[in-house]
């Protein structure tokens, strides 16, 4: 524990010094805030809708700190760790090398986390946006957020694992987090594309993901949100498996 | 006297390429053993099978009794194992300090890293970024760390390569003193007068054979040379010449 707590601190310290999550994670899903705020305000979602556009938004706005931390954060790490040699220096210490990268798990968990409470400060004080029906609307809300983060992390700890190299795992973090980041609904609101453009939505994981936290936040109809759970925990559960089987330490 | 560090009959191949044939060494508490050779002769092959890092083709390893090899081993080897690697291994923007606290954390009984920095005459440069070292300094640093779990032996490779002679002197000095106190020390070098100086003894490798064993005035005593950089490299170079000839 006295390890994990001193690394926690140190690679907190380390990660805040190299800024790119605090402009990726943080200031980004506030500033992605602000301007649907500003555009939209507090019109209601579609012509008698009983929630604002903003609200509709809330789901897929507290997601860019997941994605940022998942699909671009840890494959970058992870292989600039393995590049530098670190996670095989733990391998001739009494720990292991995996507590490092449970360490920016929880990192990056963090950073979600607090842009999630960010972008509702953000969009309550100056939106009037609130989450409506209370305690158990968040307790659905949450669950759908952390099964989210669970599946985004592990697609990212297995690209920076299985990644040859730094330029590769770089290479496919791009390709996953941009197009992730505007064709997704994190950014871009999904009901605003055309229909061509939904449809390419679809194919992304992080579109369901969304689909799922607007209908928790929402209070919408349950029945829509079997499908995107199913497929977010077999994502998860075939990311962890390849991670576990084919991880290069070195 | 007890044995540290054993090694019967390690032989490791990539491929065709055989980097390490048959290697035995035997090193007791105290000694400081150096392993020679060129670039390429398997060296860090070898350092990195006793240290389990890499899997041998056969033979057995034992360091402090434990085969390294065995993961439930790890946990209780390795708190007692120092270990320098050749490159260094450190976080972007990690300072001094850090980078001290971080890897004492990793250890149940660590040495005071402040008492070791200012041994190593570093500790003015504790809030400095490790990027931001002199070679010399950073050298010093990964001898701090590798002393941080207060080892019974501890593995240096390549530790003064990049280092002006003052500052390896001053690296020869600390070692002495560890040397002095009863650590057992397993190093690779290139520079012989540091060999000459530090090591109990040594073992030559080629191509991954080993081609002398034994003290460093041994090594003098069998070869047609009377200083030990002129035996050693008398050592490695000896084949090639035959096989010259032959041509």
């Amino acid at each position: 524990m006295k390890a994990f707590n001193t690394m926690l601190k140190t690679e907190i310290k380390l990660s805040l010094r190299g800024m790119d999550m605090v402009i990726f994670a943080i200031c980004m899903p506030i500033a992605a805030t602000v301007i649907l705020g500003i555009i939209y305000g507090n019109k209601p979602a579609f012509e008698g809708a009983e929630y604002t556009f903003l609200a509709q938004s809330f789901g897929a706005l507290s997601t860019i700190a997941i994605a940022a931390g998942g699909v671009m954060g840890l494959p970058l790490l992870v292989s600039d760790y393995r590049h530098k040699k670190i996670l095989k220096r733990f391998k001739v210490t009494p720990v292991s090398p995996a507590l490092i990268l449970a360490v920016h798990v929880v990192i990056y968990m963090l950073y979600s986390v607090v842009s999630l409470v960010l972008v509702y400060i953000t969009a309550a004080l100056f939106f009037g946006f609130n989450m409506v029906g209370g305690l158990q609307t968040w307790i659905y809300f949450l669950g759908s957020y952390f099964l989210i983060m669970l599946s985004m992390f592990s697609i990212g700890i297995m690209v920076g694992g299985i990644a040859k190299n730094q330029k590769t795992a770089g290479i496919i973090a791009s390709v996953l987090y941009f197009p992730m980041l505007i064709f997704s609904g994190a950014t871009l609101p999904y009901e605003v594309m055309p229909m061509s453009l939904q449809r390419v939505a679809d194919v992304m994981p992080l579109t369901h993901g969304i689909k799922l936290l607007k209908a928790t936040s929402l209070g919408l109809p349950i029945d829509g949100v079997l499908f995107p759970i199913i497929l977010i925990v077999s994502i998860a559960v075939v990311c962890i498996i390849i991670s576990i089987r084919f991880f290069k330490w070195e | 006297m007890e044995t540290i560090i054993n090694v019967e009959n390690l032989c490791k191949s990539y491929g065709d390429i055989r980097a390490v044939q048959n290697v035995n060494i035997s090193v007791c508490r105290g000694e400081v053993f150096g392993l020679l050779g060129a670039n390429g002769a398997g060296k860090s092959t070898t350092i990195e099978c006793i240290l389990g890092t890499r899997k041998h083709d056969s033979g057995n390893v034992s360091v402090l009794g434990l085969n390294p090899h065995i993961e439930k081993n790890r946990k209780a080897l390795f708190e007692k194992v120092g270990v320098q690697f050749q490159e260094a291994n450190y976080q972007d923007k990690i300072t001094v300090w850090e980078l001290c606290e971080v890897t004492s954390s990793l250890y149940k009984t660590p040495a005071s890293y402040q008492a070791l920095l200012k041994q190593f005459s570093i500790e003015d440069k504790m809030k400095s970024p490790v990027n931001e070292l002199s070679g010399g300094q950073k050298q010093r640093l990964f001898i701090v760390l590798a002393l941080l779990p207060n080892p019974e032996v501890v593995f240096l490779d390549e530790l003064t390569t990049g280092l002006d002679p003052r500052a390896r002197r001053d690296v020869w000095k600390c070692l002495s003193e560890l040397k002095s106190k009863g650590l057992t020390i397993l190093l690779t070098s290139h520079f012989m007068d540091e060999v000459e100086i530090l090591c109990n003894k040594i073992i030559i490798l080629k191509k991954g054979n080993i081609i002398f064993q034994g003290t460093v005035n041994e090594a003098i005593e069998n070869s047609p040379h009377e200083k030990f950089e002129d035996a050693y490299l008398w050592y490695t170079d000896e084949s090639e010449v035959a096989e010259n000839e032959s041509i």
